[in-house]
């Protein structure tokens, strides 16, 4: 890899020198090679569309080369010979394949594209040896390169995550290079932000520089999400960064949530979206309880395992299991972006705000009223003197039905027995 | 035709069919809260907003309740009939030998079996009756301080909330399970009845069915057409309070046939005169 890099260097040197080369043929009117722009004597042959050779792996490559695509592309004016420098004289082809010219070198004129581009995921994996890792031409093409505000460009921000999708849908390239699920091609299509079309893949993976998911100085790094998200959305990531998650998720706690746990990421949609786990009638079903009804991160917090069911039980949970969305759910008391401990005099479940916030929906909710017991099971083994009332009253309840329905079905029973036995003689 | 017997006046039957009917929506609106992912729940929590209305439909038909028992109330006061049902339905020491009998039977330690001849209402009428009432006013109170939250916790603590909630809860199991084990039995399972005793739709009962459950009922009313018993009252000469237009009409105009304007104006004619000499069904 080394010496390859080092044969670069040494044919950039000669590269960059050449266009001046060109210049001087030009104004001079013509030298032993063709004048600036003059391709017809490449495209006599690479018109041809029965043109081909086999690489390395014995495939067939078409040599074909569309002489409008290139005309127009915004490369149209330069020669063939200013990126194919390796192709030394008119019988190239004859050498075979070994002969066959493989090295363009964008980096000539494009320095800084490449700088950003040999820091980021894409490079290192070619330099690793990942075959099918992008390099300049799998996203911005070959001879038909367009520029980015072209509509029609590999690069334009409508077009762009189809140019991504190509390899990061393909289901048998993801699972080859173990990049985890392949993203559906329609996916962020339907998104909140696809639909706008203003924001696209590389809006938040950067471009040429974008970095892998462990590296920390990703885009989209766990603790760096929050910020990526704040680029459009600073207001949220002011309170978000203040919360209890975003605190936690600051300082490399990687059970703490940060946007993307909530909301998705790809194919993030609107809370009015049903399908979105932000919705109202899924906050509380789903993308709350996945870490607050789980084992292991209420056992790392110490937090008490029942509070997701307790409020499934109470009459909050139950009307609003049954859909109803006027009643509350876990942001309804415990905000959205801005969750914070009851400890903390600024979270809407501290004690000084809980009349405030129990009010929201309860007016007139008095003093008294906020003090009640939230998240909790009453039961006779309860500390306080009105938990243990409740655990009884159910107790009593539950044997007082199971003696009085127990014994008006066991008379009905008799009767009904004696009358059919009556009947049958 | 076969002789029928007067058992619910169309005044109570109205009165029982609205109870039907709410207590039905209030079981079924109260279990769907605290069951909402049950089969059966779907048919409110799959609508639109249904949960939402739920609450609202709930409280109405707990508030029809209420009225419906305070007009009952009234009913039983200030009626004839109404003071008549209030006197025999309270318990006497013969229901609890009524239904010790009647245990008895069953289990064939009465053998043969001894007829029971029980009053206009026998034990187990009773025996519901009060239960109704217990738990009307359980549910009622308790529904209340549910109801009105904010206003109670003002003045008691949490957990006497919680009592109510878990009272309510425990109660409604109560009630409907009663409701299905007890007076489906005695008006549907019941093998004399079934599949269904239509006093609640005709008001009568015929002798065979009087016969069984209010024996000696019978044979007061009997009594009373002989002219034996004098201060029987119920089953008067104007059929119990069942006064019609109609009959009305019939007995005054003996059979003469006006055109259909007058018919129609003497129709409500007679039943002007039936409101204002109204003494109560």
């Amino acid at each position: 890899m080394k010496g390859r890099e080092d044969g670069f260097k040494a044919w950039r040197i000669l590269g960059g020198g050449l266009p001046v080369f060109l210049m001087l043929g030009l104004i001079l009117g013509g030298m032993a090679r063709v004048a600036w722009g003059d391709n017809s004597l490449c495209l006599g042959c690479h018109q041809d569309e029965s043109l081909k050779k086999q690489d390395a792996q014995g495939k067939s490559i078409s040599l074909l080369v569309p002489e409008a695509g290139f005309k127009n592309s915004i490369h149209g004016k330069l020669s063939c010979w200013d990126c194919h420098i390796w192709i030394k004289d008119d019988k190239h082809a004859e050498g075979g394949k070994q002969a066959a010219d493989k090295r363009v070198n964008c980096a000539t004129c494009h320095k800084k594209a490449e700088k950003e581009y040999l820091q980021g995921l894409h490079s290192k994996m070619i330099m690793k040896g990942t075959e099918r890792a992008a390099n300049c031409f799998e996203c911005h093409g070959k001879h038909n390169i367009l520029p980015r505000k072209n509509p029609k460009s590999m690069v334009h921000i409508s077009i762009i995550d189809k140019t991504c999708t190509r390899c990061h849908s393909d289901i048998p390239f993801v699972k080859e290079h173990g990049l985890g699920e392949a993203m559906p091609k329609e996916e962020f299509r339907k998104s909140v932000h696809g639909k706008t079309g203003e924001v696209t893949c590389t809006s938040c993976h950067g471009s040429h520089d974008l970095r892998s998911l462990i590296d920390p100085k990703s885009s989209i790094f766990r603790s760096n999400i929050p910020h990526t998200c704040g680029g459009c959305h600073p207001d949220i990531t002011k309170q978000f960064i203040e919360s209890i998650h975003g605190v936690l998720a600051a300082r490399g706690r990687s059970d703490s949530p940060t946007c993307t746990n909530c909301h998705g990421f790809h194919g993030i949609k609107a809370k009015v979206d049903p399908d979105s786990p932000v919705n109202e009638k899924r906050i509380a079903k789903t993308t709350c309880p996945q870490c607050h009804a789980a084992e292991r991160i209420t056992k790392a917090y110490k937090l008490t395992t029942k509070t997701v069911q307790t409020y499934y039980d109470s009459f909050h949970g139950l009307s609003y299991r049954g859909g109803d969305t006027f009643s509350a759910n876990c942001a309804s008391c415990h905000g959205i972006h801005d969750i914070r401990p009851s400890s903390d005099p600024k979270s809407m479940i501290h004690k000084d705000n809980l009349q405030k916030t129990c009010g929201r929906c309860h007016p007139g909710a008095s003093e008294n009223f906020a003090k009640s017991k939230m998240h909790a099971v009453a039961s006779i083994a309860g500390d306080e003197f009105g938990d243990k009332v409740v655990g009884w009253v159910r107790i009593v309840y539950i044997l007082l039905i199971v003696a009085v329905i127990g014994g008006l079905t066991f008379f009905n029973f008799m009767d009904w027995l004696r009358k059919t036995i009556d009947r049958a003689h | 035709m076969m002789k029928k017997y007067l058992r619910m006046t169309l005044n109570e039957r109205i009165q029982h069919l609205n109870l039907f009917i709410n207590f039905t929506i209030l079981v079924i609106t109260g279990f769907t809260l605290k069951y909402p992912e049950a089969f059966w729940s779907s048919s409110i929590s799959d609508v639109a907003m249904g949960m939402t209305y739920r609450g609202l439909l709930h409280r109405l038909s707990g508030v029809a309740v209420l009225t419906l028992g305070g007009y009952h109330i009234l009913y039983l006061l200030f009626t004839e009939r109404g003071r008549g049902i209030l006197k025999d339905m309270i318990p006497q020491w013969k229901d609890a030998k009524d239904l010790l009998e009647t245990l008895k039977n069953n289990f064939f330690i009465n053998r043969p079996a001894k007829a029971i001849k029980m009053g206009r209402f026998n034990f187990r009428e009773k025996l519901e009756y009060l239960g109704l009432i217990w738990g009307t006013t359980v549910m009622m109170v308790t529904g209340f301080i549910l109801w009105f939250k904010t206003e109670w916790m003002t003045f008691f603590p949490m957990w006497t909330w919680e009592v109510a909630q878990a009272v309510h809860f425990y109660e409604a199991i109560l009630a409907t399970l009663t409701i299905i084990v007890w007076h489906l039995y005695s008006v549907v399972w019941n093998p004399d009845v079934y599949p269904m005793s239509w006093a609640w739709i005709t008001g009568d009962l015929t002798e065979h069915e009087m016969e069984l459950e209010h024996g000696l009922e019978l044979e007061k009313i009997k009594a009373q057409e002989k002219g034996e018993l004098k201060e029987f009252t119920e089953a008067a000469a104007m059929g119990g309070g069942r006064v019609y237009a109609v009959r009305r009409e019939k007995v005054e105009e003996g059979g003469e046939k006006g055109s259909s304007l007058r018919r129609f104006y003497r129709i409500i004619q007679g039943f002007n005169e039936t409101i204002k000499n109204w003494k109560g069904t």
